[in-house]
């Protein structure tokens, strides 16, 4: 559906050294399919965004959508309807007038118009503000507008920049679903921007990680978790982040031990690990594990936690603390008894460890539950 | 060190009312969180004890001493903002030290290195703020806020401006960061977890009025209104209108044309007319078997939220419900049919003209 | 962007090149004019090509014109003095008085505020003429016609309001919170004025007083009317030049071109001010 190959950004400003803002992408895009793109400021989501509708030109590389190159092309040739972040609504225009504005120039009839206007509305929940205009509509009620405008027309690709970073959080997640029940039920193929990566896995079916400018990953929600590519994604991806141990390896006879301090070392087993991790645990003395806060079990085990805070957030508990040396960070469903100061048994499995290489490339991933 | 205390305070701006009989004690040592919505006003509340905005009624006081005639500079006060609010053209060393300098403080540089390694920005202090990272800026301002050992500690929206995952670090550190200087503290967030990761106590302000003030738990398990329960969880509350009738000393009410059985211990007056029934999403469970009290209903669409799975349900009468579940305890997919049931004792009612839980207790009238 | 063709380029090239002839031309012919003799100015055509002379920059320099009609004494170092003393006092005098106003017009709310501010601008927006001649019958009861502190007082109708709005303009982009923060750290809010306002807003306090220094250089009817010979600038001491024998284009050309550089090179300096930002990243952008 949507190809991108090899496509490189320079920005050249005068006075300044360039900014590559995007390096040697490749990315395909399949119909229907919901993608996020998602990474910190300044990593690159933005300029693909852009590039993808046309507000950017492509420094190399080409842009295809439905086997046509479009990287050349003004952006309302390109058939692809977007949401800003500004959400750029037509002040003297009311919201209704704001929605069918697209539909307008589709030469669609008053009536088509209408039923869709009115349908799209519903679900965003903006019916009763119809007749009003953007200036007296608050933030989320605004964003509400935008993406309706944009979801209401007919194009080939959706996109979509920071599409809910401003909604009622008490509409957040109802949306959502609403939104991707919509996305899937026509089959509608969308692209979106964010840097919340709550908001990416709850509406991506993939989700492309960017930093830097180069693409990190590009996986489901539950692959990015359970096999990150490298470092960055493990601790970008996740909440509250994975935590990281630094470990000495010493090789035994069936595996290698991996040592975090004196009350807290791993066996890895030689069958859990493939050519390469071999490889590079048998080079390395020091190495790099993470586990998951949420597979750290709290309250039985060998190693000893000193918990620096314990705190409840209603549906689950987020208990930190001194473990060999680390400051660790383990999450469990409903409330721990355990106050700052206390010592309380954790485990921390050897399965659930992730090992990155001395280049951040991850050797070996802890088992999937 | 001193308590906080706030005696009806009230505060308009026009036609525009931000503080309505607001009464609020906050003891030495303790951090309480002022949580509510946008626009409800929380930051007014805090000018207004920082002295940059005069309230129309009531009285401040800190220590038993009435400051609301002080000027700001008097009142003893620290406070750290949203926008972090540095002095662009001093480095970070002398941001910090600004306070310290104005009260003629001695061994000035031993205390800045002191609280800059407290706070992990001893390596900046040489920078001005525009060479730091938003991170870096935030820990500076709360250096400047910390270092004069405050009486009273104002921290709005501390972590508004900084990225995630410093948010999440700062939310483990805060709370002993700021017991350590035993000042009673008022912390401003719209941010449902950490005010209950990091307050003892939390006071939900909805259009200026004071809602609820307990302690985190309290107030997620039995919230005073329906507004006060939609603002804790995400998702947020499931509501649906209900007219429960009692039978044999039970509640039963009709939701979407199923009969259910609700937990009546402490519904006193039994029957009502209609009144709000709440259920988190987190105390929903979705199924495959029918059975009494199972509400027939299809998955609209599944969406992955703080690993587990948020499961939008649509019931036969068109109206919506989320249900939050480990992605394991889901066996079914998008658009199949299922059952959706909940524990008596999950359920929550409220009135549904003024909104307030019904049992809980009475709320304190204004004198 | 690199989207358009060759012909494109071509237009736009010839475009700029018409724009910049009919605006650099009189500055570059003036320049050319001041280095000549009135007779080879007034050649019929005129030539670019030409033995380049001293003798106006001298004249104007040593106060002695010649003329036809025979030597003429003119006051043009004089003049020159008096526009630096009369645009810098009056400066000054701006911005003690603007920069504080300002400040209050920024950060406080208070009865008929707009209005006051709005009346200040409204000076700009009066023929000057009109107000002369009352204003002339005033200042002679006063007894402060013909004097340096008139004039600078009559000149604040130029500096004042251009100071005023522009400067309030750079205090309300600061974040009040940045004095909030100042003087929570226990300080007045005097000193939050004097160490926070002020030198936040100092590329807007320098662009403003620039500005309003070219303004007032570049005053003619003021003090046309209310000045005499001595205390006249170099605007009003260029009619001197008009003389019984004819007009001395050369000696006015090289008058130009001596009263334009002071300004011209402000201007330039002004420029880096006038282009930088304000926000230097205390608040979040």
């Amino acid at each position: 559906m949507l190809s991108i190959h090899n496509v490189d950004k320079i920005y050249h400003s005068r006075g300044k050294p360039d900014v590559h803002a995007v390096r040697a992408l490749d990315m395909e895009v399949k119909k229907g399919e919901i993608v996020a793109l998602l990474g910190s400021s300044g990593c690159g989501k933005t300029s693909t965004l852009r590039m993808i509708a046309g507000f950017e030109s492509v420094t190399s590389g080409s842009i295809a959508l439905a086997q046509r190159a479009i990287h050349d092309l003004p952006p309302a040739k390109r058939k692809v309807a977007m949401a800003f972040e500004g959400y750029s609504l037509y002040p003297p225009l009311t919201v209704r007038e704001n929605i069918a504005f697209a539909l307008k120039a589709q030469q669609l009839s008053r009536a088509e118009i209408a039923r869709r206007v009115d349908e799209i509305a519903r679900l965003v929940e903006i019916e009763d503000i119809l007749d009003h205009h953007p200036r007296a509509l608050s933030g989320g009620q605004q964003q509400r507008v935008s993406l309706a405008r944009a979801l209401v027309r007919d194009a080939d690709l959706y996109l979509l920049d920071e599409p809910m970073g401003q909604l009622e959080p008490q509409l957040r997640a109802v949306l959502r679903g609403r939104i991707k029940g919509l996305l899937a039920e026509r089959g509608m193929t969308a692209i979106f921007v964010t840097h919340d990566q709550t908001e990416a896995s709850a509406l991506a079916d993939r989700i492309a990680v960017m930093e830097d400018g180069v693409l990190q990953q590009f996986a489901g929600e539950r692959e990015l978790k359970n096999r990150p590519a490298n470092l960055f994604v493990a601790s970008f991806i996740g909440e509250p982040p994975m935590n990281l141990l630094d470990t000495a390896v010493t090789p035994e006879e069936s595996g290698f031990r991996l040592s975090a301090g004196s009350d807290l070392a791993f066996h890895i087993s030689l069958q859990t690990l493939d050519v390469m991790a071999q490889q590079t645990l048998a080079q390395a003395q020091q190495i790099k594990v993470g586990i998951r806060p949420q597979r750290i079990a709290i309250g039985t085990g060998e190693s000893r936690l000193r918990v620096v805070s314990n705190q409840w957030l209603g549906d689950q508990s987020h208990v930190a603390g001194e473990c060999a040396g680390h400051l660790v960070v383990a999450v469990t469903q409903g409330k721990v008894a355990a106050r700052p100061g206390d010592v309380v048994p954790c485990t921390l499995d050897a399965r659930h460890l992730h090992i990155f290489g001395a280049d951040g490339v991850c050797v070996r991933h802890a088992e999937a539950r | 060190m001193a308590r906080l205390e706030l005696k009806s305070v009230g505060k308009s701006f026009g036609a525009v009312s931000c503080a309505r009989d607001v009464s609020l004690a906050v003891e030495p040592g303790e951090i309480v969180a002022v949580f509510g919505p946008s626009g409800s006003g929380k930051t007014v509340l805090l000018r207004m004890i920082a002295g940059m905005f005069e309230p129309d009624a009531g009285d401040i006081l800190v220590g038993g001493h009435s400051i609301v005639d002080a000027p700001p500079e008097q009142r003893g006060i620290g406070m750290a903002f949203q926008n972090f609010a540095l002095f662009p053209h001093m480095s970070a060393r002398d941001n910090i030290a600004s306070g310290l300098r104005a009260r003629g403080a001695g061994d000035i540089a031993a205390k800045v290195t002191q609280m800059s390694r407290l706070l992990k920005i001893e390596h900046v202090l040489g920078h001005r703020p525009r060479e730091l990272s938003n991170g870096q800026k935030q820990r500076t301002a709360l250096a400047r806020a910390l270092i004069g050992n405050p009486e009273v500690l104002l921290l709005d929206d501390p972590l508004r401006n900084v990225d995630a995952k410093l948010r999440y670090e700062m939310r483990l550190e805060l709370p002993s960061l700021l017991r350590r200087s035993s000042a009673a503290v008022l912390y401003v967030t719209q941010d449902y977890r950490e005010a209950m990761a990091i307050a003892d106590r939390i006071a939900v302000l909805i259009d200026g009025r004071l809602v609820q003030v307990a302690r985190p738990e309290e107030i997620y398990a039995r919230p005073a209104s329906v507004a006060v329960a939609r603002l804790f969880g995400d998702p947020s509350i499931n509501l649906s209108e209900v007219a429960p009738v009692a039978e044999q000393g039970r509640l039963i009410a009709a939701v979407a044309g199923t009969q259910i059985r609700l937990d009546a211990d402490d519904v006193p007056s039994g029957a009502r007319e209609r009144c709000w029934l709440g259920v988190r999403p987190d105390d929903v469970v979705v199924t495959r078997q029918d059975g009494e009290g199972a509400i027939p209903a299809r998955i609209v669409a599944i969406t992955p939220l703080h690993e587990r799975a948020v499961v939008l349900l649509r019931f036969a009468d068109g109206s919506e419900w989320l249900a939050a579940l480990a992605p394991e305890a889901l066996d079914a997919g998008a658009d199949e049919d299922v059952f959706v049931r909940f524990a008596p004792e999950a359920a929550l009612l409220f009135d549904h003209a003024t909104g307030d839980r019904i049992g809980a207790p009475p709320r304190r009238q204004a004198a | 962007m690199d989207h358009s063709s060759l012909a494109g380029r071509i237009f736009r090239g010839i475009a700029l090149s018409l724009v910049l002839v009919f605006f650099m031309f009189p500055i570059v012919w003036i320049l050319l004019m001041s280095f000549q003799t009135n007779e080879q100015i007034l050649r019929i055509p005129p030539r670019i090509l030409f033995e380049p002379t001293l003798a106006n920059y001298e004249a104007l320099i040593s106060g002695q014109l010649r003329t036809a009609a025979g030597n003429l004494q003119i006051e043009f170092m004089r003049n020159l003095m008096n526009s630096f003393v009369l645009s810098s006092a009056s400066v000054i005098l701006a911005l003690l008085l603007g920069v504080p106003a300002a400040y209050a017009f920024a950060r406080f709310k208070f009865k008929l505020g707009e209005t006051i501010a709005f009346t200040l601008l409204s000076f700009r927006f009066a023929p000057p003429l009109l107000v002369l001649l009352p204003l002339s019958l005033y200042y002679q009861q006063l007894g402060l016609n013909d004097t340096y502190f008139g004039i600078v007082w009559v000149y604040q109708l130029i500096a004042l309001p251009l100071i005023l709005w522009i400067v309030r303009g750079y205090f309300e982009d600061i974040s009040p919170d940045i004095e909030h923060a100042y003087r929570l750290a226990g300080h007045s809010w005097r000193e939050a004025f004097t160490r926070i306002a002020v030198p936040l807003a100092g590329p807007g306090i320098a662009a403003a007083g620039l500005l309003s220094f070219i303004f007032c250089w570049n005053n003619f009817v003021f003090a046309l009317i209310l000045a005499s010979a001595d205390k006249q600038p170099v605007t009003v001491g260029a009619l001197a030049f008009v003389t019984a024998s004819g007009i001395q284009y050369g000696q006015i050309a090289a008058a130009i071109v001596l009263s334009v550089t002071p300004t011209l090179l402000l201007a330039l300096y002004a420029q880096r001010y006038l282009v930088e930002g304000l926000s230097l990243g205390a608040v979040k952008g």
